[in-house]
């Protein structure tokens, strides 16, 4: 099964096995189910991400990367996933790989372009996966 | 040319024109006085001439007479001093007149050197001075040679000695200690100031045992060592860095040096290198960590991409082909663990897991992998001995991994003939079994050069540039480590048949228990039953939902998305009785408080309230030992060990593979079971 357009941002392999799972190939009713709560999960968790930006709450900000790594790493959103490891590190005043120490400042910064771009990601993602499911709006 | 003194020829006696009078009631009668002065000019011993201020001869002592060479003193006197130089050997006509002139310059005596006939004269020229005229010029002119000798050896004697003391103690990596012979300091450099932290007040004539602990003392060490150096003539403390020497000046003892190396320039070094060496090692280790990263994920892709098509209606002979592509990219994938494995065993960080082992299943398993990709010309046969435990408890998957590479070898290097297995139960008591395996091969041997270093990593018999055979010569070497580790030993030996090679090796397996060694052989004779008959598409999966029915599960995680994608992948393995957890506490009240227990527990690692190695740590700790599987997207495989480590069963690499998923839970109901 492929996803018309999803080249980089999906990882194949793992969101086929969320589309295994539903049990009719026409309806997909899980999976679809499962994304949309992921849209809805993602948009929340920007927001609260801006608003712990202006508050520059580091740690909380590391805390929601990691949250929405998760979910984005089962659905095999890729991007996403690596844009929310880098909040996850950043949040915590390490490098992107999570190895040397930055600054809280130097944090700020890229916090503030990372989440930018994770956002960018997701609305590209969510373009592609709802004109999969036949949603464009 | 008048002389203002008349002299007499005969006794020397010397007229004064203005001594005689005015020279006052209290002084010597001048008669006597003239004749002492004259005797004291003529018999000095110190060779002596005098020049009036007209520089004429006017005085000459008998031993100027003698040294100058000049049997007749009356031939010098009343000579003007120019034509001296002729009639005598010393001093020289410019030394004269050089002394003349700094007496008259500086109205003080003056000492000029000079060689003349390979000896030294000193000539001494006194200026006599009268109402500020010059009256006379003193000359002492003496054979110095000696003395000079002596001067220079003295100059050079303390110009050594200052060396050797700017020597020994601008060195500053060694403390340098003189003990007298009773063992106090009577010196030291300031190598040893600066090493030992000490002051000279602190250190000078205190005994040198004060440097060592009290434990040395009381055993008397210093006092053995000095006598251990005067009885050898050196003793060395290699521990300590210290040699004591005993010195001698004309057979006399004098006492003793002590040498002591400063290690601090030489321990910072060395720490160097090992900074050095542990940053490369991390280094390489990061290397193969990512490398094997990188290769995983597409092989992973690759895999359940055929996972997929195994599901999907293949003809046999596809079947077949599929699972022969399964089987190398497992096996593919576990040469790149094997890599990772390679430098754990190198650092001894390595342990080999005891789970349940079937050896006739393992080998019959890969030798069926290989039988199927042979080579046309090689025909292969197994002969296992029906000895052999269907079930004992031992590494498996390792197991596999030496027969894997043992086959794979033969295969490689065998053209054409055969490939034989055999599996004998060498060995059989209360607790074990030693399973003896032999590859037997006809290929190409092994030449004898190269049977030394089959067993060394990195090393391949065949080096040359057109290698033929690929490799990484890892193999062997992992396979020695491994077999040891299972308390067994490999080798090889040339095959008797005249071509090709055995290779062999043991492995000790402990014996289960009754209860699991039913269990055991119904689920390995099920296996083996496979194993003959075609393949069902996918037995785990087909196994784990006959299993799963009737299991209760706890499920912790925080993410909603993946609590739902984890439930819908359980359902459709079978599991019905699912429970949420949303962050460790709950978890931790949930497993504790639910009767019966949990058969199984999915535990996330970064939760709220408590993560995932808390939580477990607090189950454990209230006694339970359910099965509980990491579920993280931290992937290293040192990791999940870690984890293991921390009271986890398992570990599962998110997002979730259904394939790994279905093994684990395999192993975790069956390991309960």
């Amino acid at each position: 099964m492929k996803i018309p357009g999803a080249k980089d941002s999906i990882d194949e392999a793992t969101f086929e096995q969320i589309l295994e799972m539903d049990d009719d190939e026409d309806e997909r009713e899980f999976s679809k189910s499962i994304v949309y709560d992921f849209f809805t999960q993602a948009e929340s968790t920007f927001e609260k991400m801006d608003s712990n930006l202006e508050k520059k709450d580091l740690k909380t900000l590391s805390e929601l990367g990691h949250f929405l790594k998760g979910s984005s790493a089962t659905l095999g959103l890729s991007k996403v996933k690596d844009s929310c490891e880098k909040i996850q590190n950043y949040g915590q005043k390490k490098d992107e790989k999570g190895e040397k120490d930055i600054t809280e400042d130097e944090g700020l910064k890229k916090l503030e372009t990372t989440i930018k771009q994770a956002k960018q990601e997701f609305h590209d993602v969510e373009k592609v996966l709802r004109k999969f499911y036949n949603d464009e709006q | 040319m008048d002389a203002p003194f008349s002299v007499d020829s005969d006794r020397s006696r010397v007229h004064h024109p203005q001594s005689s009078a005015g020279d006052g009631p209290n002084t010597i009668p001048s008669h006597d006085s003239n004749n002492l002065v004259l005797d004291v000019f003529r018999y000095t011993p110190i060779p002596t001439f005098v020049l009036d201020a007209s520089l004429h001869v006017t005085h000459v002592s008998d031993s100027y007479c003698s040294v100058s060479g000049v049997p007749n003193r009356k031939q010098l006197l009343g000579a003007h001093v120019d034509k001296l130089y002729a009639k005598v050997t010393v001093p020289s006509n410019a030394v004269v007149h050089q002394g003349i002139r700094a007496a008259q310059d500086t109205a003080a005596p003056s000492i000029l050197e000079e060689s003349l006939n390979d000896r030294i004269w000193t000539l001494r020229t006194v200026p006599v001075f009268r109402d500020g005229t010059i009256q006379c010029f003193l000359m002492e002119v003496q054979d110095t040679t000696v003395a000079h000798q002596r001067q220079l050896e003295l100059e050079e004697r303390l110009y050594a000695n200052e060396t050797f003391k700017i020597l020994v103690d601008t060195v500053r990596d060694y403390a340098i200690f003189m003990l007298d012979p009773q063992g106090n300091v009577a010196t030291w450099n300031a190598g040893a100031q600066a090493f030992k932290g000490y002051s000279k007040s602190d250190i000078i004539g205190k005994h040198f045992s004060s440097f060592y602990s009290q434990e040395d003392r009381d055993n008397d060490k210093p006092g053995r060592e000095l006598r251990d150096a005067l009885r050898d003539g050196r003793c060395e403390d290699e521990g300590a860095n210290v040699v004591i020497t005993p010195l001698y000046k004309d057979d006399v003892h004098l006492g003793f040096s002590k040498v002591t190396r400063d290690l601090s320039e030489r321990k910072k070094a060395e720490s160097k290198l090992i900074a050095a060496y542990e940053e490369s090692s991390k280094l390489k280790s990061e290397f193969l960590a990512n490398m094997s990263h990188e290769i995983r994920t597409p092989m992973h892709g690759m895999l359940s991409a055929l996972t997929l098509l195994l599901d999907t209606q293949l003809n046999p002979e596809q079947l077949e082909l599929a699972r022969v592509i399964e089987e190398s990219g497992d096996v593919l994938l576990h040469v790149i663990n094997d890599i990772l494995d390679y430098s754990k065993l190198a650092s001894g960080s390595f342990s080999i897991s005891r789970d349940i082992i079937s050896a006739p299943e393992v080998i019959l398993s890969v030798f069926r992998a290989h039988q199927r990709v042979s080579k046309s010309g090689v025909s292969f046969e197994t002969l296992i001995d029906p000895r052999l435990p269907i079930a004992a408890e031992g590494d498996s998957f390792r197991f596999r991994q030496i027969v894997e590479n043992l086959i794979s070898n033969a295969s490689k290097f065998t053209e054409q003939g055969s490939i034989r297995i055999h599996a004998t139960l060498q060995h059989e008591d209360e607790n074990t079994y030693t399973v003896l395996t032999e590859v037997i091969d006809t290929g190409i041997g092994v030449p004898l050069i190269a049977s030394g270093s089959l067993f060394t990593p990195f090393t391949q018999f065949d080096n040359s540039a057109t290698k033929r055979y690929k490799g990484t010569g890892l193999g062997l070497s992992i396979c020695k480590s491994l077999a040891e580790l299972m308390g067994g030993d490999i080798g090889f030996h040339p095959n008797p048949e005249g071509k090709g090679s055995i290779f062999w090796f043991t492995a000790k397996l402990a014996k289960l228990k009754r209860a699991e060694y039913l269990n055991q052989l119904e689920i390995v004779q099920r296996k083996l039953d496979n194993l003959s008959c075609p393949p069902s598409p996918t037995p785990a999966f087909d196994k784990l939902r006959l299993l799963a029915d009737g299991r209760r599960v706890l499920l912790a995680e925080d993410n909603a998305i993946n609590r739902k994608v984890m439930l819908k992948m359980l359902a459709g393995l079978g599991f019905n009785h699912v429970d949420i957890a949303t962050d460790g506490n709950e978890a931790v009240s949930m497993a504790t408080k639910t009767t019966p227990p949990y058969d199984v527990i999915l535990m996330d690692i970064n939760m709220p309230v408590l993560d995932g190695v808390q939580a477990t740590k607090a189950i454990r700790g209230a006694g339970l030992d359910v099965p509980i599987v990491a579920m993280t997207a931290n992937a290293l495989k040192g990791q999940a060990e870690s984890y293991i480590a921390k009271g986890m069963t398992g570990y599962i690499a998110k997002p979730v593979d259904r394939k790994l998923l279905v093994d684990l839970l395999l192993s975790c109901l069956e390991r309960e079971d």
